[in-house]
Formats: C-alpha cells, structure tokens, sequence
C-alpha cells in the first residue's frame, strides 16, 4: 500500500526558518551536548530564547551532510506553560505533546526497567523545560555550535540547567552493540537533501514539518497560532541504556562458534556489524559494502525476500524500515528521521561481564505526527509484531522483553525461535518536545504580561 | 497561496467501545442524508455481490464486518471485531482499496467529512455506540495468527494423509520422536 498525496498544492519549503536540527544528518564522525533547562520565571524564559536566537541557525548547515555544525532549541509542553504561551495556543498541541512521553509509557512500552518511575530525574517530573541541543563534526566546532548558547543560559537567572548529557561517536564508529548505524534517512521532498536509499521515493514535507501537505494530502494538524506552528515539527528525545554484556552473553548462549554468533547478532539486527545489510548480504559480512553509502542502503525486501530468509521480517532495522514488504498498513504513513547518539564508554571487545559503566545512546526521533509515526513505531512495529504476523513478538534488541520474549528466524527448513529473551534496551528518560520554526522562536519572546 | 490556514487540530478524543483479547467492536450509528437510502442501499448490495475479500487481506485485522440500514430507512449501522485498537490504523485505512469503499458508504450518511479529512477520527467517535457486552471465543488469535494456523492445519491434514507419512511413523526410527511430548501432542490432534 503506498500513499499517494492528490490534490493538495505543492508549497516551496521555507528552509531558512526551519531550524538545521530538524532536517539535517548527523555528521560523521559527531560531537553532541544535550542541556535541559527548566524556566521558573516565564519573562527570564523568554530572556533566555532572545539570547538564543543567534545562536541557532536555519537551513542547511553544510552542504556536505556529513559535516555540519548546529545548535537547537526545542521546548516540552511544560515548556510552553512556563513560557506563558495563551492556554487557548497550548491546547492547539497534540495530546500525546501536551500529555508528555512519561505518560505515554502504556503505549511506548516503557513498563519494568524502563517504567518512568524508574527515569532518572528530571526526566517525566515536568521540569524539563527547554531541551538545548548541539551537534557537530569534532568538539572545536560543537564549541563554536554551542558557544553563545551557553553563555546565553549562564547569563540568565531565572532558567536553571537540571541535566547535561554529552554524546561523541565511539572510536569503532559503531553503537554501543558494535553495529555502524545512522546509515538510513529518509528523502524529503523540497529539502534537496536526498534519501539514502534511491530507491524509496522522497516522502512529502508535513511528514516532517509542520505547515505543508503530508503523505495523506492533508496539513499536519497544528499548533496555533500560525505562526507558532509553521516550519516546526516534534521531537521525541530519549535516553537509552544498552545492556551491551547482556546482549553478547545471549548471542554467545545461543551459538556455537563465532562466525554463528556474529550471524545470529546481524539477523537480529537486520545489518552486519559493518552496516551492511543482510538483504544484499546475507552469509557473511561486506566491510565494503557496509562502508559504501552509495551501496549500503540501496535496498527493498518484497521482490527478493520478503518472508525474510535473508533479512528476517523480526530484525530491528527491517521492523522500523519495512521498505516494500508485505506488513499491515501503509509504510510511507510510518516513516521517522532517526538521530542516534552514543554516550558513556565503549564495553571492551570481549567482555562479557558487565562493568557497571552507563552507556548506551541519546535517540532523536523526528517527524510532524508524534502519534503515527513516533508512537506507531513504538507500538505496532517494535513492541508487537502482528504486523508481519509474528503476533505478540517484539523487536529482538529495542523490545522489552522481561525474559520471556521470543523470536522468530525464518530459515529452511525449519525456522528458529530465540526464547527467552531478556531486555537490551532500558529507557533511563525521554521528553517530547516541540522544535519551533526560527519565526515561532521570535514569537515566543515576544509573548506580553 | 499558502496552504496552512485551514490546517486544523484533531481533538484527540478518547477511544470508546470494548476489547477482549486482542480484539476490539467497532460499532457505528449514522443517520442518512435525505433522500440518500437507495444510494446506499445500492452501494451496500454491490459490496456484498462483489465480496472477493481482497479488502480483508489487504488490511489483515479485520475479523467481521456488517453493514444495514435501519429504523425506517433513515440510520445506517456499521459494526466490525478487529485486531488492535481501530484508529491505530485510521491513517493506513483512509489510503486502502477498503478505505475507498467506507468513503463511498459513508459519503451518504450526515456530517461525514472523508477519510483523509484529519477529522475522521472525531467524525467516528462521535457516531460510535459502545457495546456493553462483547466477548470473541479465540481473544489470543489475530486475523493473521488464525491465517496461519488454519494454513498450517490444512498442510497437516495433507501430510497425514500421505502414505509416506504412516510409513515414516512405524519406522523405529522415528520411535525417539514419537515418544517427545511436543509429537505426542501433534499425534493427539492428528488421532481424529
């Protein structure tokens, strides 16, 4: 099923408005800073984002998408309040924004470890107000990115930093887990910026920003007043821990020598460590492959494989990107900018014990539908898996399991089932925030009483 | 011209009706537009002369569906058991082949905006009427899941009926299988 957009005019994206953290790669290698502010007077709030303004910039930072440098400023639904946005201008929001992430625990799957009871603070308490984000090629230019910003929140009372959390590319280049990621993006229609896989055609802009017609043909629906609204989008921002020890003791306990191990990693991930995919490599892994952009996501599963004896229709990339497979309802409707981050340290090559260290990653999910495409995700694709017809079955690495998850691997002739899975994945906070166009920003220091 | 203006905001409304299982009622009371009743009535009769399923494999949730008029030619009935939680995939819906059919059903009742006007969602909450009583006797089994098992029994039964297969089951060799409980259980069910 493919979403066909008719009727609604085709309208010129307002780049220079749209800030570069909305639509921009991350670079490679990255430096990133995340600071959360909370504001306890709406007027030193307001300060704060006029200091800010020059700090943050819109279009494309670089035309290499490899190599910008930005900084963001996104603001929760608490946020809004503090700032003294009108009630009538608050309730325009979405539920699931004005609600928050905590409270959308039930449908994100986040019970047990990842229970928001759990979260460390400040994330879910409502203080997080203002989420100031910067990403950058090496740290001299995440410095210059952030520079101004920092002094903006230092030299203003009245706003308090309540969390700082640093991110920085590994020195492997790969996750936590040991797998290359942010290799998959979507095509934006009017962005010039193209998709990574050429072979999914560019998605329509009020996928992801507000203001312009989506996949339906519709607007987006969205804030008001329009000018608070327009050139913005929602980010979910999370904090995940990665239970890298679990993860290599389960593939260990369940093979019998490590060319089966690194198979039974990469099935459940979808990709090699390399990055490359098991749809165009499915025996073994191709560093070349994995290392080639041109190559490494230039892909679809239906014609080839799709009851997934290569790339198991269960393996994490493929259940968050189905691309062209047979899955219940319509793929372009689901689509999402992933921003995965790393933080914390690297668990040494062949360790199997855990050390106690926190690591894992900071993942920016972006789109103008929290709830189809963020939420949707969450639900249908990585904490279910009805989907594909695995009813019940989660995401093999980001689900949570609780010891009793099972998955499916499709081989002939029999396929395999894992049992007894435990979580790999732990949600330490998140935050729903809302990224405002440059105009809305203005507008939000200007606000009056 | 910018076409920003009339963009408007979903009221996100509860979601009513019952579940048991993994399965949900959806049941709709829709009053007809004057003078619309043989329009639908027509459009109702071609759906269920033309009934191939292809829109139930294409959307893959959907149990059972019923459609009626009632209450003197003037309210239309819609009433459905499906997978999920129904606006879960409202948006998907909107774009199916099946999405087409409820547009041309619904365009004859009052106040329907369209399937793809992002006030759907409110439209159908609004003319919902939750049951007080709904039970399904499989509630662990999805539309897919039944799919499956009933393609699996199908291949079962045409595996017990090869010659092959009795052979296979005398030969001592298949003595350590046999005496497994999981084949034990596979032998109950192919008993009869």
């Amino acid at each position: 099923m493919n979403a066909v957009a008719s009727g609604a005019p085709s309208v010129p994206l307002e780049m220079d408005d749209i800030q570069s953290g909305a639509l921009h790669h991350r670079p490679v290698p990255y430096e990133g800073w995340f600071v959360f502010l909370r504001v306890d007077d709406r007027h030193d709030g307001r300060a704060l984002l006029r200091r800010l303004l020059p700090a943050v910039q819109g279009g494309l930072p670089s035309a290499d998408p490899n190599r910008g440098a930005w900084a963001a400023v996104a603001l929760t639904y608490q946020g809004l309040r503090a700032l003294g946005v009108p009630q009538e201008s608050l309730d325009s929001f979405p539920l699931e924004f004005r609600q928050g992430m905590a409270a959308r625990a039930d449908v994100l799957g986040d019970v047990g470890e990842s229970d928001p009871a759990n979260w460390e603070p400040p994330f879910g308490t409502g203080d997080v107000h203002i989420v100031l984000s910067g990403l950058a090629p090496d740290a001299a230019r995440l410095e210059k990115a952030l520079e101004r910003a920092r002094a903006a929140y230092q030299e203003t009372p009245g706003v308090e930093v309540i969390y700082q959390q640093e991110v920085h590319q590994l020195p492997t280049g790969r996750t936590s887990f040991g797998f290359r990621d942010g290799i998959s993006y979507p095509g934006i229609e009017g962005t010039g910026i193209p998709g990574s896989n050429p072979q999914e055609a560019p998605l329509k802009a009020g996928e992801f920003i507000l203001g312009y017609p989506d996949e339906t043909g519709n607007l987006p629906p969205m804030p008001q007043p329009e000018i608070l609204g327009r050139n913005g989008t929602y980010l979910a921002v999370r904090k995940l821990h990665t239970k890298v020890a679990a993860w290599r003791r389960y593939l260990r306990a369940n093979t019998a020598s490590e060319a089966e191990e690194a198979l039974l990693g990469a099935k459940m991930i979808g990709r090699w460590p390399s990055g490359a995919p098991l749809a165009l490599a499915p025996d073994k892994d191709d560093p070349e492959l994995g290392a080639d952009p041109s190559r490494n996501n230039d892909f679809l599963y239906r014609e080839d494989d799709d009851r997934g004896f290569k790339c198991p229709a269960t393996a994490h990339v493929r259940r968050v990107n189905p691309r062209d497979a047979t899955i219940i309802g319509a793929i372009r409707l689901h689509r999402i900018i992933r921003r995965g981050t790393s933080y914390g340290p690297p668990l040494p090559e062949g360790v199997l014990e855990d050390d106690g260290a926190d690591r894992g990653l900071v993942g920016v999910f972006i789109g103008a539908h929290l709830d189809r495409q963020f939420e949707f995700i969450k639900s249908e694709w990585v904490n279910d898996g009805n989907f594909i017809g695995y009813s019940g079955e989660k995401d093999p690495v980001a689900g949570h399991h609780d010891g009793t998850g099972s998955i499916t691997i499709p081989q002939k002739p029999v396929r395999r089932r894992l049992q007894n899975l435990p979580t790999f994945v732990v949600t330490r906070g998140g935050e729903y925030c809302f990224l405002p166009g440059l105009r809305a920003l203005r507008w939000l220091t200007e606000l009056e009483d | 011209m910018t076409a920003s203006t009339e963009a408007t905001q979903s009221a996100q409304p509860e979601r009513p009706g019952l579940t048991d299982g993994v399965a949900s009622e959806f049941l709709v009371i829709a009053k007809i537009k004057p003078g619309h009743t043989d329009a639908l009535r027509k459009v109702i009769e071609a759906a269920q002369a033309k009934m191939d399923r292809s829109g139930q494999i294409e959307i893959g949730t959907l149990h059972t569906a019923r459609a009626l008029i009632f209450d003197n030619d003037t309210r239309f009935l819609f009433a459905s058991v499906f997978d999920g939680s129904w606006d879960t995939y409202i948006d998907d819906f909107a774009v199916t082949v099946a999405g087409e059919n409820f547009e041309k059903t619904f365009t004859h009742t009052e106040g329907f905006p369209g399937m793809k006007d992002p006030k759907v969602k409110e439209w159908f909450v609004a003319n919902q009427v939750p049951a007080g009583l709904f039970t399904t006797s499989y509630p662990d089994l999805t539309v897919k899941q039944i799919w499956k098992d009933q393609r699996v029994n199908e291949a079962f039964q045409e595996v017990l009926d090869t010659p092959e297969f009795r052979e296979l089951l005398d030969n001592p060799a298949a003595a350590a299988l046999r005496a497994t409980p999981a084949f034990q259980r596979l032998l109950d069910e192919a008993a009869g």
